[in-house]
């Protein structure tokens, strides 16, 4: 993942860096022709100002001729020749590269050759000017250039991450506002306001999704509520008639067994519709009481109830109550808390098993014997049902993680050494 | 032994009234909270079966009603709101017992023979059936003059049954009685099988009267 505002930084860095290497050689074409251009010019002046003199000055050709032979040799890079009178007349520049011995290196060198008369005879002049090396103009520019694309990209980083810190601000606060958001404890966001449109809008939206949310949450819950609320008094009136019917002295075998095995969907029809409605108030918060409890108390409480599950299974109950630390909860929920995790192992271990029930310090164990690792992601979801029994409700384990959510616990779920192990982190 | 049924649902009312009639009860029905106030103030109720929700006002009052009139009638709390602070306030206001919904019939008789029999003045608090009866403080169980020492479900199961007799009851009742409501929890309830079998043994040794019957195999009858 790149960060937003690396993602232009990257390409401004990059157009930066093509801009400037095209620019390497315009800038070099265009100081060379400057370059070139300015010396012809000066060749060509120089040239004219060198015959406009020599004619006007008045000596003899002996003189002249001395004059011309002494020119030659003294004057650097120019030289005044007797011509032909058939050559022609018009001015021609051209480039040569050759070894100056002054300086001792190769150079380029930049020539004009004209026709100047002087008493009215043609003479050939020539004269040559030292034209800096294109590498050495093309390493000067390509040098600067380096350099500006360097203090380019330091300004780039610098800019970038100075304005990030500021732009970003009341995006920052929008994110850590929604991350700590919970639906459930259906208080709206309100965000303050900022500078940035965009973010303003940002907000408004979210805001507006959030109260959305919050109010279909909340008709979500009261409709679960209301709706367990309603199949209680079907349900308690069916196993009211089906109490009746069992009354019935003319009832031969096939249909007592009939009506006895309505019992069974029937009692988990009854233990779902209680569990939604018990879902629906620990999450409408009904559960705030709380107070130091005797784990072992509850445990053995729990027992009292589940022993005979116990030993119809043949199963190994083991407890180990290592800290004799209270346990705060609100009573309610830590009974069922137990119930649930206890009666949940009863079920799922099979015959002969083993069911072990720890306290220690700050933790809290339930482990049972079993034969494969359970899907962690559903197992604490809502009717996601991991086996094909049909007495599970599909809401208990759904229930004792709210109860641990209630209670700032953390469960966790481990498959070790054929063991199931919930740990709660009290 | 008359029974006032307090219970705004009609048919659960009627059905109630069915099941303890043959218990040899005597029941009156109400159906709102006027007519349940009316009956409360005219009449004495060996116990009355107060639903909290009714048409007109709130179960509770007519229970502070009751007992602001210092009557002594039992009363058991019959509700689906199944909330705790329903259960502790009643409890505290002075219900005798509390029974959330749904319940079997055979539960609501088994309380309703308890807060009869501990509502009645009967200094030596026992409970005589035939030839067995029943220590009710120290949970002596004597069939003539044998004594016969029973664990707590068996204790638990034979007053079930004499609270029910003549009644059919089912594997599932039984065990929502021995378990409370974590019984639907579970799909088998064969232990049920073992803590009858037990105590009909037991009982079989002092040779009582075998009322104790099976029916089917799918529910158990105390047959006077």
């Amino acid at each position: 993942m790149t960060k937003l505002l690396d993602k232009p930084f990257k390409a401004f860095t990059i157009y930066a860096l093509i801009i400037l290497l095209i620019s390497i050689p315009i800038y070099f074409l265009v100081v060379d022709w400057i370059w070139v251009s300015e010396i012809d010019d000066h060749n060509l002046l120089t040239k004219n100002r060198v015959e406009d003199k020599l004619s006007k000055v008045q000596i003899s050709d002996e003189e002249l001729q001395l004059l011309l032979n002494t020119w030659n040799v003294l004057e650097p890079g120019s030289s005044i020749k007797e011509l032909a009178k058939s050559r022609s007349k018009e001015d021609s520049t051209y480039e040569v590269t050759k070894f100056d011995e002054y300086q001792n290196e190769t150079d380029r060198f930049r020539g004009l050759k004209g026709v100047i008369y002087i008493k009215g005879e043609p003479y050939l002049y020539a004269i040559e000017a030292n034209v800096e090396e294109s590498y050495e103009t093309m390493f000067a520019i390509g040098l600067v250039t380096a350099v500006l694309y360097g203090l380019l990209v330091v300004g780039f980083i610098t800019l970038n991450k100075s304005i990030a810190k500021q732009i970003w601000l009341p995006f920052d606060h929008t994110l850590s506002q929604l991350k700590s958001f919970d639906l459930k404890s259906s208080e709206g966001i309100h965000f303050e306001p900022c500078e940035i449109e965009e973010f303003e809008e940002l907000n408004e939206t979210v805001e507006k999704l959030i109260l959305q949310n919050i109010s279909i949450y909340k008709q979500q819950k009261s409709f679960i509520a209301n709706a367990s609320h309603e199949l209680q008094t079907p349900i308690a009136l069916l196993k009211s008639k089906l109490d009746l019917l069992f009354q019935n002295e003319n009832l031969n075998e096939a249909q007592s067994e009939l009506i006895q095995s309505i019992q069974i969907p029937l009692g988990r029809l009854t233990r779902v519709n209680k569990n939604l409605l018990l879902l629906a108030k620990i999450e409408s918060s009904h559960f705030e009481d709380r107070e130091q409890l005797d784990f072992a108390k509850i445990l053995k409480n729990s027992l009292h109830f589940l022993g005979d599950y116990i030993e119809e299974k043949n199963l190994e109950f083991k407890q180990e109550i290592q800290s004799d630390q209270a346990v705060t909860s609100s009573r309610f929920l830590m009974e069922t808390l137990v119930n649930n995790l206890l009666s949940n192992m009863i079920r799922h271990t099979a015959s002969g098993g083993k069911i072990h029930v720890k306290l220690l310090e700050g933790r809290l164990i339930f482990s049972n014997s079993g034969l494969g690792a359970l899907q962690k992601e559903f197992l604490f979801k809502r009717f996601a049902i991991s086996t094909t029994e049909t007495t599970s409700s599909g809401l208990g384990l759904a229930i004792v993680k709210e109860i641990c959510l209630v209670n700032g616990w953390e469960i966790h779920y481990n498959f070790e050494n054929f063991h199931h192990i919930f740990s709660i982190e009290l | 032994m008359k029974i006032l049924v307090i219970e705004d649902e009609k048919e659960l009312a009627l059905d109630i009234v069915s099941y303890l009639g043959d218990l040899n009860y005597r029941c009156e029905t109400a159906h709102d909270f006027a007519t349940a106030k009316e009956k409360i103030n005219l009449y004495k109720y060996d116990c009355i079966l107060l639903d909290l929700m009714l048409p007109g006002g709130d179960g509770m009052s007519l229970l502070e009603i009751l007992r602001a009139q210092n009557k002594q009638d039992g009363v058991i709390i019959i509700s689906a709101k199944n909330a705790l602070e329903d259960k502790i306030k009643g409890l505290t206001i002075g219900a005798d017992d509390y029974l959330a919904k749904p319940f079997h019939h055979s539960e609501l008789a088994a309380r309703i023979h308890s807060v009869i029999r501990r509502k009645q003045f009967d200094p030596s608090n026992l409970l005589i059936q035939k030839e067995i009866s029943i220590d009710l403080l120290s949970k002596v169980v004597k069939v003539a003059e044998h004594t016969v020492t029973l664990t707590k479900k068996e204790y638990d199961l034979l007053l079930f049954f004499i609270g029910n007799k003549n009644r059919v009851l089912s594997k599932s009742a039984l065990a929502e009685h021995l378990s409370g409501d974590l019984a639907d929890m579970f799909d088998s309830h064969d232990f049920v099988y073992a803590h009858v079998k037990n105590l009909k043994k037991k009982l079989n040794e002092v040779s009582y009267g075998g009322y104790l019957k099976t029916i089917y195999g799918t529910g158990y009858k105390w047959e006077l």
